[in-house]
This record gives structure tokens, sequence and C-alpha cells, in this order.
């Protein structure tokens, strides 16, 4: 029996609410007593949580390279590499053009004046510059010069909808038609979806260095100051705290998502764990 | 693995998991982690078509349950930590079996190919007979 005074802090990335939540609820059947906060945001917006202070005693993002970028060696000494996922577009079955979008015509359908589409804050959530570097592979894979220009132009202005998870609330009450998001966010939200090809969906690691050609610049952790990122292949990465109160219960949350269990947990969402 | 088991192993191999043969291979030569081994896979000669990343961890799972392959977590040095994996004994007898298989799905073709061209042959020598005087 864990003491009542025990508090586990978790922060997460938004697209892994439903799988953290899981996993809390296994933790806390095997530790009767504990009690566990959890917190989800927009990956880039929680590794500046710590950084301004905030304490967590785990930290789970959807870019592994924030932590290389903003978290370690100070905040946090290792992390591991546990999913990968793809970007795909998620519609709903009211949206315009939906049953006439595919693989081959996505880009028309969205440049159409009559439909809209979204995609989150880059500065704050990594699925905003993924879908960034999704245009600028697509202009390249398409050969369509002035593609990444006309979507960007196009699209719903990010601030409306700044997470990933405020798009697939948007689509579901109409206010937008097509959202970039994860293929595991459309999943646990039944929310049907086109799937990108490869080359451009930031999925594969073949293509590592294909990828590596799209190029965005966010805010970086100097106020005023940005940085710029390159394609990678899409990995979430889990990492505990340096200062962690309870450095083994967190190990034991890690194990967890990294074992069997979090296996079937991340299947179930629709991760791919690796 | 046993006799027995090799034969259950033999019998219930369909040609498209020959993702695992090549990965046991490619395990074989070094032991990797999932990122790498799909890129090293999608680099090499003997793969035909694009391993998705689904499809290569899915298998990585599968064949370490089964005890073919075994793996750790890695603490990167300057990166991320990453799941290695590594070829086991049975891993080893596994690639040598799925070695036996694919010479003989090898010489089955082979055995198709020298047979159609038998049967081209035939047919020609059949056309040419029916345009002779």
């Amino acid at each position: 029996m864990i003491g009542n005074q025990k508090t586990l802090k978790i922060i997460h990335a938004g697209a892994l609410q439903r799988v953290v939540e899981n996993c809390v609820e296994l933790l806390i059947k095997q530790n009767p007593g504990l009690k566990i906060k959890i917190l989800g945001v927009g990956s880039r917006e929680g590794a500046k949580r710590l950084l301004s202070g905030e304490h967590y005693d785990i930290i789970a993002l959807a870019d592994q390279a924030l932590f290389a970028e903003l978290l370690v060696p100070d905040l946090v000494e290792n992390y591991f590499v546990f999913a990968t996922d793809q970007l795909v577009i998620g519609y709903d079955r009211s949206s315009k053009g939906s049953k006439e979008i595919t693989q081959d015509n996505w880009v028309d359908t969205l440049l159409d004046p009559q439909v809209n589409f979204a995609r989150s804050d880059h500065d704050l959530d990594p699925c905003g510059y993924r879908t960034l570097m999704v245009w600028q592979l697509a202009e390249k894979f398409y050969g369509r010069t002035g593609l990444y220009e006309a979507m960007e132009a196009a699209c719903i202005p990010y601030s409306i909808h700044p997470k990933s998870l405020d798009l697939a609330k948007a689509l579901f009450t109409g206010k937008v038609d097509y959202a970039f998001l994860y293929s595991s966010e459309a999943e646990q939200l039944e929310l049907p979806y086109i799937t990108l090809p490869s080359k451009i969906n930031l999925s594969n690691p073949a293509y590592a260095n294909f990828y590596d050609q799209a190029v965005v610049t966010v805010e970086s952790k100097i106020p005023g100051k940005s940085v710029i990122l390159h394609g990678k292949p899409i990995e979430f990465a889990i990492g505990l705290s340096k200062d962690s109160q309870y450095p083994e219960l967190a190990q034991s949350f890690v194990d967890l998502l990294t074992g069997s269990e979090g296996y079937s947990i991340l299947e179930e969402c629709g991760l791919i764990p690796c | 693995m046993d006799e027995e088991m090799i034969s259950k192993f033999e019998l219930a191999i369909p040609i498209d998991r020959t993702i695992q043969a090549e990965l046991l291979l490619l395990l074989g030569q070094q032991p990797s982690h999932g990122y790498e081994l799909i890129q090293r896979l999608n680099g090499a000669d003997f793969k035909s078509g694009e391993a998705d990343p689904a499809t290569v961890y899915r298998n990585l799972r599968r064949m370490d349950k089964d005890g073919l392959i075994k793996s750790h977590w890695e603490v990167g040095e300057s990166g991320p930590g990453r799941r290695l994996y590594e070829l086991t004994p049975q891993g080893l007898e596994a690639l040598k079996v799925w070695t036996n298989y694919l010479a003989e799905q090898k010489a089955k073709l082979e055995n198709f190919l020298n047979t159609y061209l038998h049967f081209v042959k035939s047919q020609l020598e059949m056309d040419e007979g029916r345009d002779k005087p």
C-alpha cells in the first residue's frame, strides 16, 4: 500500500491521453493508494513548462528530439523511444468532398475554396511543425511548385486550434472539414482519415534522408529566438525527471508502458510500439 | 529448436512472412534497433518492396516472444535509448530452416521456369511443323 501523500505527476503529449490514462489505471491497480496527476499538452509546450520550473516526475513527448533540444542533461538524464506513428488527414463524414477525397487528390480537395482545413500550432505541438514538413515534402514528392505556400495560405490560422486534439474536436463539431493529425488520434476518435504516401507522412526511417530536407523554424527555449527543425521519422519518447521524488514509482510507469501490457495499450490506441 | 518444432515451423511459414528471415539475417550480421533495422532492410538487395515500420516492429515482437531474438533497452550515449534486438541460438536455427525453405522455393521456381521454357520451345516446334508443306 502506497501512502496517500505520494502523488506522481505526469506530463504528456495530448496525443497520448488515452495511452497514459490506461497505463495509470494499471499502475494504480498495482499500487493501491497511489495518486497520479496527469496533464496533456502540446509536447513543445510541455517541455517548456519544465524549463520554466514546473515539476513532473514523468515526461512523455510526441517528438524524441525535444528531449535533446530542451531537457537533456539539466532536467532529464535518459529518455527512450517507445512508439511511432504517421501523419494523416482526418475528416468527418459530413466534411465537404469527403466522398471524393483520396490519397491521390487530397491536395486539390483541400485547396478547393469551398473546403477548409486546419493544423495545430508549430510552436506548441509537434503535429503542427510536422504538418508543415509534410506540405514541404509533398511539394517535392508531387513536383508541384508552390504547393507549400498555397497550403499555408489556405489553412485556417493555427492559433484557432493550437493542439492536435483541438483539431479533432473541431472536426466533430463541423468547424473544420479536414485536419492533419496522427493516425492514432484518428483511430482513437473513430474519425475517417486519408493516409499519405510513406515518403511524406514521416513514418518510415527508410526515408529519413528525404524527410531531412523539410525545414521549419519554431520558437527556441530562449524567448524571442528561433530554432530550425529538420524533418525526421515520428518517434514518441519518455523520460524521468532527474529530481523526481519517486524515481522507483516513475520507473515502474516506464516499465509498464514499455512492457507487454504497454504494447497492448499502444496498439489498441493505434500507435506502433517499438 | 527440436525436430518436431522445426517441422511445425516449416509447415507454418507462408512466403509473405519471409520478412522474418530477412530480419533474422540482418540481426545475425549485427544487433540493431528497429529504426536501424528498417533502414538496413530497405537498403538490402534481397528486399523487394518497402518494409513498413508496423510490419517490422510486429514481426520483431513476435520473434522476441518466440525466443528467436532477444531484446533489451539500450541507453543512448548521445541520443535516445532504444530497444536493441539480437539473434538467439534458436533464431540462428530458425534462420537455417528459413534458408532451406527458401532454397527449396528457389528450386521449385527454377523448375517452373525450365518447364515453361520447354513448353514454349515445344509450342514453337509444333508451329514450325504446321507451317511446313
